[in-house]
């Protein structure tokens, strides 16, 4: 017989996933739903599906540019910060500095700042750099902004590999960037993992940096989103296909990467 | 000379002296053990070596070549470490022949020569598998077979069978003797484990607080230890050390005589250092030191009697009882009192003050 408290945990977690889902499922089923039968006062569940939503959002709110603006900028952000925090965080875990651990604190403190503080300073910057509304600008906002975050995290994940691996391939001839390269990189693949998704997701639903610093030609899809929603008229099927369609890519991104988060990978290296 | 070390020295950031101005002359094809306690700064030493660890003050000479500012990779030695430190992503002959790749090497050439060394240990069907997939003994073997593949000038082992069970331990014991008796591959070997250290050493180091305290063959060193330490050190169980006073006839315990050497101690006492199995036990019928056979601890052939002797805190500097060895059949009744004669040939003399070795003056 199953031990009660189990059954318990296990029934709350049903119910806590079912809390999680319910706004997933209802926007999706909204976004195909007919216009008035959105509106109606009662919910509807049975109904004739419509692709008129999605349409819309390709043709009336130019949804294809800020999906594009917004894979440009995060795919490129996030692929930049994974890079430099990787080496940051190698050269906080690894090379013997004095205050490293002071450093890496005093690092991650650059993100207790509220965005907002630092978004004007941004524009006042990129308005004299000529920047603003650009797809340059959002990445290196990104980039600095999500930096910190990474390179704590990432540093966490790499004290913990076995420091005589990275001996034994110094020993075998390998300079620092082949170690980082042949060694650090393959055995990281937990740790890059769970940084490259928070990093990502944090970037793809980052709204109030691309509030200020877009306009029209770099506008992202939480802006482009947002848009729908006017003094006169909410179009909820708009914006609920627009967001359906604004999770596929992150649902794809973290389903490719969590199956490197496998803990072990590094078993069998030491003793 | 393999290995050349003058004057090495190594004090870590936090002012730890882990090595203290050590001298060592390694033979070409010579298997030195570096042995002592933890702490004793032995592998600090062959991290030295290795180039791993940056010496304070000193110079390094491999081949004749000083490799201070050589990178660990150009020093042509190789390196088995405690915890093997595999590369787990990679399979049993990639870890085997990254360096031989690494180096230029064509990926046939290095797999063929990975394969002939895996072949002499044993390893050539599990050369596909990855570390994770491999028993201790068999990644222990995979990281010895990553460092006889590269053909080094000097092997550098530190504590390579420390994490093996006593049976597997003794096979790669065995297995490390055959390879080196081939290939005569200079080896500096780090371990804690002076049984290890006696069989498998040309030469054992023993080294305390950063410094060596004395080289020599393995009889040596168990024979004619140069201090207390080191006879202490070596040897199980530990040997007897007697405190002795000089009188004109000899060297006499508690008021008796035990030895007729004639030594000459500045304070008139010395140490007497007293290994178990040159300890002979008599009836106790004669004037001589005397103690009662307190517990017997059968090891195999051989059982330890553990004797208390009169004034026992008096007499034993290091414990409190006087450790005997005796053949496991002979029949030893516990609280029967035995006389006590040391060899006096196998004695040896250390200073009280500076625990240094006194040898005899007649």
């Amino acid at each position: 017989m199953r031990n009660p408290i189990r059954k318990a945990v296990d029934v709350a977690a049903v119910f806590l996933v079912a809390i999680y889902l319910a706004p997933i499922y209802w926007i999706s089923l909204t976004s195909i739903k007919p216009m008035n039968e959105i509106n109606s006062k009662e919910p509807v569940w049975i109904f004739e599906p419509t692709m008129e939503h999605y349409v819309q959002a390709f043709e009336r709110f130019e949804f294809g540019k800020a999906l594009l603006n917004s894979s440009i900028i995060v795919f490129s952000a996030t692929f930049i910060t994974m890079i430099l925090a990787l080496i940051a965080a190698y050269a906080l875990s690894r090379m013997k500095m004095r205050g490293a651990d002071v450093l890496s604190l005093f690092i991650l403190s650059l993100r207790f700042m509220p965005a907002v503080v630092i978004a004007m300073p941004y524009y006042l910057m990129f308005l004299k750099a000529g920047l603003i509304d650009s797809h340059i600008g959002m990445i290196i906002v990104y980039v600095g902004y999500g930096l910190p975050f990474a390179v704590w995290i990432m540093r966490g994940f790499l004290k913990d590999l076995p420091k005589e691996i990275e001996e034994a391939a110094r020993l075998d001839g390998l300079g620092w960037l082949s170690i980082i390269r042949r060694i650090i990189l393959p055995l990281s693949g937990p740790g890059i993992a769970v940084t490259a998704i928070f990093t990502f997701v944090f970037n793809w639903n980052e709204y109030l940096f691309a509030l200020y610093l877009t306009q029209a030609n770099a506008v992202t899809l939480p802006i482009q989103i947002a848009k729908m929603v006017d003094a006169y008229t909410v179009l909820w099927g708009t914006i609920s296909a627009s967001v359906v369609m604004q999770l596929v890519p992150m649902v794809v991104v973290v389903f490719l990467l969590q199956r490197h988060m496998i803990r072990g990978l590094a078993l069998g290296a030491v003793k | 000379m393999t290995v050349s070390l003058k004057q090495l020295r190594k004090t870590f950031a936090d002012g730890t002296d882990a090595v203290k101005s050590i001298d060592l002359d390694i033979e070409q094809g010579e298997f030195i053990t570096l042995l002592g306690p933890s702490g004793c700064g032995k592998t600090t030493t062959l991290r030295l070596i290795a180039g791993l660890e940056e010496p304070t003050s000193g110079e390094i000479y491999i081949n004749g070549r000083q490799v201070n500012d050589v990178d660990p990779g150009d020093r042509d030695i190789a390196m088995v470490f405690q915890s093997y430190a595999l590369y787990p992503h990679m399979t049993a002959l990639q870890n085997m022949t990254l360096n031989l790749t690494v180096s230029g090497l064509p990926k046939e050439e290095a797999n063929k020569k990975a394969l002939e060394v895996a072949r002499t240990l044993g390893l050539e069907n599990l050369l596909d598998k990855k570390p994770g997939k491999l028993s201790g003994g068999q990644r222990q073997r995979v990281a010895l077979g990553r460092a006889m593949v590269r053909d080094p000038v000097c092997y550098l082992m530190d504590e390579p069978l420390s994490n093996l069970d006593l049976k597997l331990r003794e096979l790669m014991r065995t297995e490390l003797k055959r390879i080196h008796k081939k290939d005569k591959v200079t080896t500096v070997y780090v371990t804690h484990d002076q049984a290890e250290a006696l069989i498998l050493s040309d030469r054992v180091t023993v080294m305390n607080e950063g410094q060596i305290q004395q080289v020599g063959d393995p009889i040596e060193i168990y024979g004619n230890p140069a201090n207390e330490f080191v006879a202490e050190f070596i040897g199980s169980p530990s040997i007897n050390l007697i405190k002795a006073d000089v009188t004109e006839d000899g060297l006499s315990a508690a008021g008796h005589l035990v030895s007729k050497r004639i030594i000459s101690a500045s304070n008139g006492i010395v140490t007497l250092g007293v290994r178990p199995e040159d300890v002979v036990l008599n009836d106790g019928q004669s004037d001589g030191l005397q103690g009662t056979i307190e517990f017997t601890e059968p090891q195999g052939g051989v059982a330890h009697a553990y004797v208390k002797l009169e004034h026992s805190e008096k007499v034993l500097k290091n414990r409190e009882y006087l450790v005997v060895n005796i053949d496991v059949h002979e029949s030893v009744k516990i609280g029967t009192t035995v006389g006590i004669q040391f060899r006096d040939d196998r004695i040896n003399c250390f200073d009280s003050q500076t625990g240094l070795s006194i040898k005899p003056e007649k």
